[in-house]
């Protein structure tokens, strides 16, 4: 493994770590560079393309090294597309069948990577009527009835509860972070899903430097942004730790959808949606006087969204019938 | 102070020990089957809500023949006792408890907490091994209608002073704000609630275990916050008729209305029917 020729004896390899980050990239035209400078930690560099490939590699090395595995044993992990297809592509590296079983509403384009990448899919009926508080419970129950059915065949590494997911940014995206901006990071800008970002991440920066301000940018109530959630339907995620968030910014989701075109037009950063709405949340901590650098973690790239985002922008969806 | 039919509920800690005594037969109903195939109770059959207990051809609950046929393949005789469990809180198991019911099955039980309780006990186990049982001959009751509220009696009643209706849909969907839940395909014509209803969400029935509220707390929910009288018939509803049988199994079984009928019909049936009165 060589790091600066990047060559490398397997992908493996190539996970990112304080020897090996995901690059920074300032924005020059969306935000100003006085005051709170932004940077964009993008990601879907990762070799499996997002944020997951961290807590995909941490849960599936935690679950080797227990003997979890052992006797061709797979993993069954519920997900909204993007674990899943990091889960995957290690188990292909690595030699471990994976079932994934995601919400229907999760994007084509990433139910059809994990088809792609050989995982078994379960795609579960989005509820029937929204149940207070049981989000996600669908695809959380499915995994967990394989595991309790064939627990001779199944291991659910569950990233929900697993506290390897946090471990894995307290390992990784933190001193990263914390090299890369030479200690002068003062803002953080993390979106929620599992919590294992932002808990792992803010644990380890704020143990550098208590002042750092941690900001979670969530999408409105019933939005359509696939892998975030709203506070009210973070009951699922017992990584979520509020008292490493300072401030819960709400953005109504389509706003993210804007600035996914504006990354893309305007800075040439081809993100998803999500990377949309942390922007949003960041350029409103600008506007408020917010003085510093400030980092934004980008968790995933924009291809697996086109049909997505054409949905939401109707000039995209105008273009698109031209 | 006991439900007014505590026979009808039993616990896990129940079924675990029951698991394989003649005369007791475990069934889960789920929307579809994709949960039971995954894993399920030992000895359970599995019925799809969609396709076993919907007429394919008619908007209706199956037949009479075809619930003889459903239980007879599935070796259930009228005998036997039934206890029904599934997902969603035991919607769709609530509303297999009203089609048994229905067409007049005796023994009927619902697994309090459903199959999301039994998943989350450590010592409850699930299988992927399909039962076994030897068809036989089922001979069900003539239909009860009596459980079952039509259009034309809703039309009756609607707008009358204290119709005695409860609309158990979400707030959002009983003040008109949406049709229907995002994503979902049974929709209607126009949105509200038939006038003069009560909204009390399914969800008021349930502690966040899954079980049903004490009599204490469902009395004051249902009787004296949403001002339900007892004493007279009454109807619940809600978008297709699942949630309501929740609804209606919690006034029928556990307040002991013994006049309470489910309208399967529901929204999907009422917001569409011209000229219909609605308040929003």
């Amino acid at each position: 493994m060589n790091h600066t020729t990047r060559v490398y004896n397997s992908i493996v390899e190539m996970l990112p770590d304080e020897a090996n980050p995901s690059p920074m990239v300032r924005l020059n035209r969306l935000a100003s560079t006085d005051g709170l400078p932004l940077y964009a930690k993008l990601e879907w560099m990762n070799p499996f393309g997002s944020v997951k490939d961290r807590a995909a590699f941490e849960m599936l090395r935690d679950l080797e090294e227990r003997g979890a595995l052992e006797g061709g044993k797979g993993i069954v992990e519920p997900t909204s597309g993007n674990t899943g297809i990091s889960l995957a592509a290690l188990g292909a590296a690595l030699g471990h069948p994976v079932r994934a079983v995601v919400p229907e509403r999760v994007p084509d384009e990433k139910k059809a990577i994990l088809r792609i990448l050989g995982a078994e899919l379960d795609v579960v009926a989005d509820a029937l009527c929204p149940m207070p508080g049981q989000n996600g419970g669908g695809t959380i129950n499915l995994a967990k009835t394989h595991v309790k059915a064939r627990p001779d065949r199944y291991v659910m590494p569950n990233q929900y509860e697993n506290q390897q997911n946090a471990r894995a940014h307290f390992r990784t995206t933190g001193p990263e972070i914390w090299r890369q901006t030479e200690g002068k990071v003062t803002h953080l800008f993390v979106s929620l899903g599992t919590c294992g970002t932002v808990s792992g991440t803010s644990r380890f920066l704020k143990e550098k430097n208590p002042a750092i301000r941690v900001i979670a940018v969530q999408p409105s109530q019933g939005h359509d942004i696939p892998g975030l959630r709203n506070v009210s339907e973070l009951e699922v995620s017992a990584l979520y730790d509020p008292s490493l968030i300072d401030e819960i910014v709400e953005i109504p989701f389509e706003v993210a959808y804007a600035r996914v075109l504006d990354l893309c037009r305007q800075e040439g950063l081809l993100a998803g949606p999500s990377s949309g709405l942390i922007l949003e949340g960041a350029l409103r901590a600008q506007k408020q006087g917010a003085a510093g650098l400030g980092v934004m973690i980008f968790p995933d790239g924009l291809f697996k969204y086109v049909e997505h985002i054409a949905k939401h922008i109707q000039g995209i969806a105008e273009m698109a019938q031209v | 102070m006991p439900y007014a039919h505590p026979e009808v509920l039993v616990e896990t800690d129940w079924v675990k020990e029951n698991i394989g005594k003649p005369g007791i037969r475990l069934v889960e109903v789920d929307v579809d089957l994709q949960a039971y195939e995954a894993g399920h109770i030992p000895g359970a059959a599995g019925f799809n809500w969609q396709k076993d207990l919907q007429d394919q051809l008619s908007r209706d609950i199956i037949s009479r023949q075809a619930f003889e046929k459903l239980l007879g393949g599935a070796g259930i005789s009228p005998k036997d006792t039934v206890v029904l469990y599934g997902d969603n809180n035991n919607w769709f198991a609530a509303y297999g408890f009203w089609l048994f019911k229905i067409y007049g099955h005796e023994s009927v039980r619902l697994m309090n907490g459903g199959r999301q309780k039994w998943l989350n006990e450590q010592d409850k186990p699930f299988t992927t091994d399909k039962p076994s049982f030897p068809p036989v001959t089922y001979a069900a009751k003539a239909s009860n209608e009596a459980l079952r509220a039509r259009l034309a009696e809703v039309m009756k009643i609607s707008g009358k002073p204290n119709p005695n209706l409860v609309d158990v849909r979400s707030p959002d969907e009983y003040t008109g704000k949406i049709i229907a839940p995002p994503g979902m395909t049974e929709t209607a014509q126009r949105a509200g609630h038939v006038p003069g209803a009560a909204n009390v969400p399914w969800s008021s029935a349930v502690d966040k275990d899954g079980r049903f509220k004490s009599v204490e707390e469902l009395s004051e929910i249902y009787l004296k916050k949403a001002g339900i009288d007892p004493k007279k018939p009454v109807i619940a509803y809600c978008r297709i008729g699942e949630r309501s049988s929740h609804t209606w199994f919690v006034l029928k079984y556990l307040l002991g209305i013994d006049t309470a009928k489910n309208y399967d019909g529901s929204w999907t049936e009422y917001g569409n029917v011209v000229g219909a009165p609605i308040e929003r």
